[in-house]
């Protein structure tokens, strides 16, 4: 059997809050046994270390997350992102690991009567016919971006995911690089994501979110970016780029970043750096836009930053 | 078993799995004011409370709520109204109600929060709505719902002392109107469809004999026409009724069929060419659906084109040549461009839906229907019964926009399932089929060639549309360019692109939106040209004496006078402000019946017609009570039942202008009558002499039909059909004898001026401000037409910058068919909205009124695209102008 979910296994497919998996089942995307997973007390709310760090429970709601001063305080990158998702019934419910473990929205894969590679299909449909909203960095035969706006915050801020089998997950090595069409994640079969932790950050850090979207609020994001950075004395000391929108995982903007360390912090050298986001991109002949919108998402930030 | 407290009383959860909460509350608890329409927590209509905080029932796993406390809108104000309840009724807050259950439940959790921490403060329009960025309403009624939780949060409704302009205004906020997905009937079986995969094939064997062996099967039929070709996916197929949806689901999956691919063509592009696979073959053109609010004319056929429809061309060969020249003379003035617009889903919130009823010989369907009376004769012929057999039931109907007007498949499936499961059978579609197959307004390309004299008068205009029709045919764009802006000569041509796409449908002001979209960007850029200002130049160009008058308000308005230079700014920010002018042609329905009454001494008004959410029960209302003194609430509307007199359809604005006029007629007689029968006369000098008298009077009776207008008319009012000579004069008798609508004097229209706000980094496009001008004769329900001329606004906006159908161009399957892929404008996309009734112009119809519906969402899609222009020099040719497409242009490059 094709596993329906990241977190699927034999026996069946965890359900959390549901918020994406209803979709699917009502749909008929999703078939077979669930399994209802909930909290213990060690899985769900913030866990503060003595040093600052933050572990937060996998069954923590994105609402939560979004409404939680301290986390605001030390994490705004992550408050920010939480703010921005879905919508405020959505995460009311919705669990922090739900988010990570959620599966793609691609047009094709949510069609039930659409064959696809994350269903077991022998090609991406996408690739060749309608993808408007999909991927402007190609890595990988699928071509849909990766909808977890918390996994691209958590990457911006170098989270660690612990599973009941694994620990110390970097997002890279929850979600893979891209390559496998057939998942959206890299986790085990049965294997349950429980907790992430985030290290504490850094001195005088600033850090902040933006989704570009045709309307106001509630919509997947064509392009999103955490941006974190340290100004000191007028001069970046350190700059942390996370974008998603783009690409079948969350990415680092590792060339806009190495742009801007130790720089002045003027627009200038903000506008250049910005340039560099699209550094590696490789876009679809739909799916060009992005990278004008990436360039403008990255800008956008780095000046509020650095105001 | 589990439980959940719901609204106060303990209720047992379902053992299965896969039971959401909002089948739980609709169908196991009955408690119908929840609604479920996206399935996938997008629209927000399903929200309720768990333990206080609002949450998507479409998605929540009804086990969740094991152990927990869950508040409806049932539960809300279930003893006095909530002050969000009270302010949402005040200020009209709601339109078809569909969405409103959701927005009370959520809109509620907001006020006690906000009350509780911040006492009377008034939140801002950002705070609400960020607050309410998970609901969605499809008539637009965001600006009512903006001012309702900002006066609510600032205690104004904490007290009784409110007046609700619209009659059900109550039903609607309690969730206690009952829409036809709410009927349910003791043995109602759910009906559900098996559609087409394929673009194009031929139907062999289908089998249906396990699907009828399974158990909880009641019906399977075929669906099939007698060619049995399926012309695009989704097409229906078979059909089965079960005691449950998941039943039907499960039978519909047994269903075996042996199919042979046919080649297929998708899209306008593909399907125009010369090679392409034929769709329609000759013998089979009359299966093709019809995309206007009229019956079409013959037109001629070559493969997947029809067309050209070019009757209202005038001078056509002396315009190609004036272009010609004034082409090769590099003429400045010579406006030229190619305009595409997208493919726009009326996308209601309530899905087509029927449930039909046997009782005998009688048949008793609820439809959400725009024609209670005209489906009951419609299925009384197609089913071979008598009249007064047949009856069509709509209290309430969530949202129409021209897709519920004809006699769909959901209804006939219902009918043919229930009589042969001899059982009621509900059909209510699911989102995909209702985002996919239920109609929509064709995406078209346009050409246009608009050439002003050297004396700085419109000489010819050239206008050539071709849309893409799907399975259907009678688009109507270029023509409609007639009965604007006359010049000597106007070569007009629209065509029918028909491939392998579901058939698009009648959506309010059908061809009017994408013609203005050309046409007034034309306009625009030909003011350009010659230096002019906008609105200055259109009432050079355009008579109209409604028009001419909302011309002067316009140019009045402090945002038009403060106008900057074209694309005078550089910034990241910029902002434009942008005119154009639409119309839509005043129609009524002859043979529409009112009859008027008093009863117990209570008056009553009854028609067979509907309210699809555009208020014409308060409009009823509202004309019976002033003709005789009272307050609205004080009389009865009886409507939505085709045993009640015949009455229009709601469709081509015809409502007001067919009802109004019979009405107060019978008004007189009734009048007369109850004077009459009056054993004594008022006291002399009574303030309310009708109450006494109604008090006093005998039951009484009269009904009325529409008359002819008859009036004289104001100088330059006349038939827009005057300026198409004699084809518009042939338009009109085709009109009434085949689709029953007179096309009367005067021309409804709309001049709307709209701010824009530009973010050049990321394309973002905020509309800030819309001033719409609207010119429908008397207003007769103020706050309803209000509600009216926003939505219609919003609905533009939608139209502009949103709203697009997507489909595979390989396969013919439509992407778009959830609500977060299809996306219509949110709460916090709703700009500040001034509007401005001019109520001159319709003194020749009895009552002075006519309807609005359509001519307030004609202009907004070109004045936003002018207003681009004007903020950034940059023309948007093409609809909707998403991010990508904005970015391409101001790049200067062509978008995906």
């Amino acid at each position: 059997m094709t596993p329906t979910a990241m977190t699927a296994t034999q026996a069946g497919e965890f359900r959390a809050a549901g918020t994406d998996l209803s979709e699917r089942r009502r749909s008929g995307v999703s078939k077979g046994p669930l399994i209802d997973i909930s909290a213990t007390s060690d899985t769900i709310g913030m866990h503060w270390d003595t040093d600052g760090s933050l572990r937060i429970g996998a069954f923590t709601t994105i609402g939560a997350i979004a409404a939680d001063a301290r986390l605001a305080a030390a994490y705004p990158g992550i408050a920010a992102s939480a703010q921005g998702l879905a919508t405020p019934q959505v995460r009311h419910f919705a669990t922090l690991g739900g988010n990570l473990a959620q599966r793609s929205r691609c047009w094709y894969f949510r069609n039930p009567h659409i064959a696809c590679l994350r269903k077991g299909g022998p090609d991406c449909p996408a690739r060749s016919g309608n993808h408007l909203y999909h991927v402007a960095f190609d890595l990988g035969p699928c071509v849909a971006p990766h909808p977890s706006t918390m996994a691209m915050a958590l990457l911006a801020y170098d989270a660690k995911v612990m599973t009941d089998q694994r620990s110390s997950l970097t997002i890279g090595a929850l979600l893979g690089d891209g390559r496998n069409g057939g998942s959206d994640n890299a986790l085990q079969p049965s294997e349950m994501i429980k907790s992430v932790a985030l290290p504490s950050p850094l001195q005088g850090e600033r850090a902040l979110y933006k989704r570009a979207i045709s309307r106001t609020h509630a919509e997947w994001p064509l392009v999103e970016v955490c941006a974190r950075a340290v100004v000191k004395d007028g001069t970046f000391q350190f700059v942390r780029l996370a974008a998603g929108g783009i690409a079948p995982v969350p990415l680092r903007l590792a060339a806009a970043e190495a742009a801007l360390q130790g720089k002045e912090a003027s627009a200038a050298n903000i506008a250049s750096a910005a340039e560099q986001a699209t550094a590696g991109a490789k876009p679809l002949p739909m799916t060009g836009y992005k990278l004008d919108l990436l360039k403008g998402v990255v800008r956008d930030l780095l000046e509020k930053i650095a105001e | 078993m589990s439980t959940m407290t719901i609204n106060g009383k303990l209720a047992p959860l379902p053992d299965d799995p896969d039971a959401l909460l909002v089948d739980v509350v609709r169908d196991a608890l009955d408690l119908t004011g929840t609604k479920l329409v996206c399935g996938a927590g997008v629209c927000g209509a399903c929200t309720v409370l768990v333990d206080g905080e609002p949450a998507v029932s479409c998605l929540m796993p009804a086990r969740t709520a094991a152990d927990r406390s869950v508040t409806t809108v049932e539960g809300i104000g279930a003893e006095k109204l909530h002050p969000v309840q009270k302010a949402f009724m005040a200020h009209d807050a709601l339109q078809c109600g569909f969405c409103t259950p959701g927005f009370i439940v959520e809109a509620a959790a907001f006020h006690d929060s906000w009350r509780a921490a911040k006492g009377t403060a008034v939140p801002s329009r950002e705070e609400i709505g960020a607050a309410l960025s998970g609901h969605l309403c499809r008539c637009g009624a965001y600006d009512g719902i903006f001012r309702a939780v900002a006066d609510a949060c600032a205690g104004r409704f904490d007290g009784e002392a409110f007046v609700p302009p619209r009659m059900e205004a109550r039903d609607k906020v309690t969730g206690s109107a009952k829409y036809t997905v709410d009927i349910h009937h003791d043995g109602q079986l759910e009906g559900v469809i098996l559609r087409s995969p394929f673009a194009h094939a031929r139907i062999g064997e289908l089998d249906l004999t396990a699907a009828r062996a399974m158990s909880g099967v009641s019906a399977a039929i075929s669906l099939l026409g007698d060619d049995r070709i399926v012309r695009f996916v989704g097409e229906p197929i078979a059909a089965v009724a079960a005691r449950d949806r998941k039943t039907a689901l499960a039978a519909i999956a047994t269903i075996k069929l042996v199919s042979e691919r046919l080649p297929s063509v998708i899209g306008l592009d593909e399907a125009r060419r010369a090679d392409a696979p034929v769709v329609f073959e000759k013998s089979t053109r009359k299966k093709a659906g019809n995309v206007s609010e009229g019956a079409g004319a013959p037109a001629s056929w070559k493969g997947n084109i029809r067309g050209p429809s070019s009757a209202f061309s005038k001078k056509p060969k002396k315009v190609r040549s004036w272009i010609d020249s004034a082409r090769a003379a590099n003429s400045p003035l010579l406006v030229e461009g190619t305009f595409r617009t997208g493919t726009q889903q009326h996308a209601c919130l309530e899905p087509h839906a029927a449930v039909a009823r046997f009782d005998g010989d009688r048949l008793t369907v609820h439809v959400s229907t725009q024609a209670v009376f005209h489906l009951m004769e419609l299925i009384a012929k197609r089913y071979k019964l008598d009249h007064d057999k047949v009856r069509v039931i709509a209290d309430h109907v969530g949202g129409g926009f021209g897709s519920k007007a004809a006699l769909g498949v959901e209804t006939t499936t219902a009918i043919e399932l229930a009589r042969e499961a001899k059982a009621p059978v509900r059909i209510a579609y699911d989102r995909h089929e209702e985002l996919s197959v239920t109609g929509y307004r064709p995406a078209a390309e346009m050409k246009i060639a608009l050439l002003p004299s050297d004396q700085g008068e419109l000489k010819a205009l050239s206008f050539t549309a071709y849309a893409d029709t799907g399975a259907a045919t009678n688009s109507t764009i270029a023509a409609l360019a007639r009965l604007i802006y006359p010049a000597e000569g106007k070569e007009l041509a629209d065509f029918d692109v028909i491939s392998n796409l579901p058939a698009g449908a009648p959506f309010r002001g059908p061809g009017g939106p994408p013609m203005a979209f050309a046409l007034e960007q034309a306009i625009d850029e030909a003011a350009v040209r010659m230096n002019i200002d906008p609105i200055a130049l259109r009432k050079r160009w355009d008579p109209d004496p409604n028009r001419q008058r909302l011309y002067d308000w316009a140019s009045s308005l402090e945002v038009w006078r403060n106008r900057k230079p074209v694309a005078a700014q550089s910034g990241r920010y910029r902002r434009g402000v942008g005119v154009a002018t639409g119309y839509w042609l005043y129609l009524w329905q002859p043979g529409s019946k009112v009859e008027v009454a008093v009863k117990g001494g209570r008056l009553i008004a009854s028609t067979a017609r509907q309210d699809i959410g555009t208020g014409t029960r308060t409009v009823i209302a509202n004309t019976l009570a002033g003709e005789f003194g009272l307050e609205p609430h004080e009389v009865e509307v009886r409507i939505g039942d085709s045993k009640l007199p015949e009455g229009p359809g709601s469709g081509g604005s015809r409502v007001t202008a067919s009802v109004i006029p019979p009405m107060l007629l019978a008004i007189e007689q009734l009048k007369a009558a109850i004077q009459q029968s009056a054993k004594r006369q008022p006291v002399r000098g009574s303030n309310a002499p009708w109450r006494e008298m109604l008090a006093a009077s005998p039951d009484l009776s009269v009904s009325s039909v529409r008359p002819e207008d008859s009036r004289p008319m104001a100088p330059g009012i006349q038939s827009p059909l005057k300026q198409a000579g004699f084809m518009g004069w042939i338009f009109g008798w085709m009109m009434r004898r085949f689709s029953n609508l007179a096309i009367g004097a005067g021309v409804p229209s709309s001049v709307q001026v709209v701010e824009v706000e530009i973010d050049t980094w990321l394309g973002h496009i905020s509309v800030v401000n819309v001033h719409t001008g609207i010119a429908v004769g008397k207003i007769v329900a103020p706050a309803l037409a209000r509600s009216q001329a926003t939505g219609a606004v919003i609905q533009g906006i939608g139209y502009a910058l949103y709203e697009a159908r997507e489909v595979d161009s390989r396969t013919g399957d439509v992407l778009s068919g959830g609500m977060e892929d299809y996306r219509i404008p949110g709460i916090a996309d709703t700009p500040m909205i001034d509007v401005h009734f001019d109520q001159r112009g319709f003194d020749h119809v009895l009552g002075g009124s006519v309807g609005i519906g359509e001519v307030a969402t004609v202009p907004t899609s070109p004045a936003v695209a002018n207003a681009i222009h004007h903020a950034t020099g940059v023309r948007l040719t093409e609809l909707p102008i998403r991010p990508d497409r904005l970015i391409a242009a101001l790049k200067g490059r062509a978008a995906a």
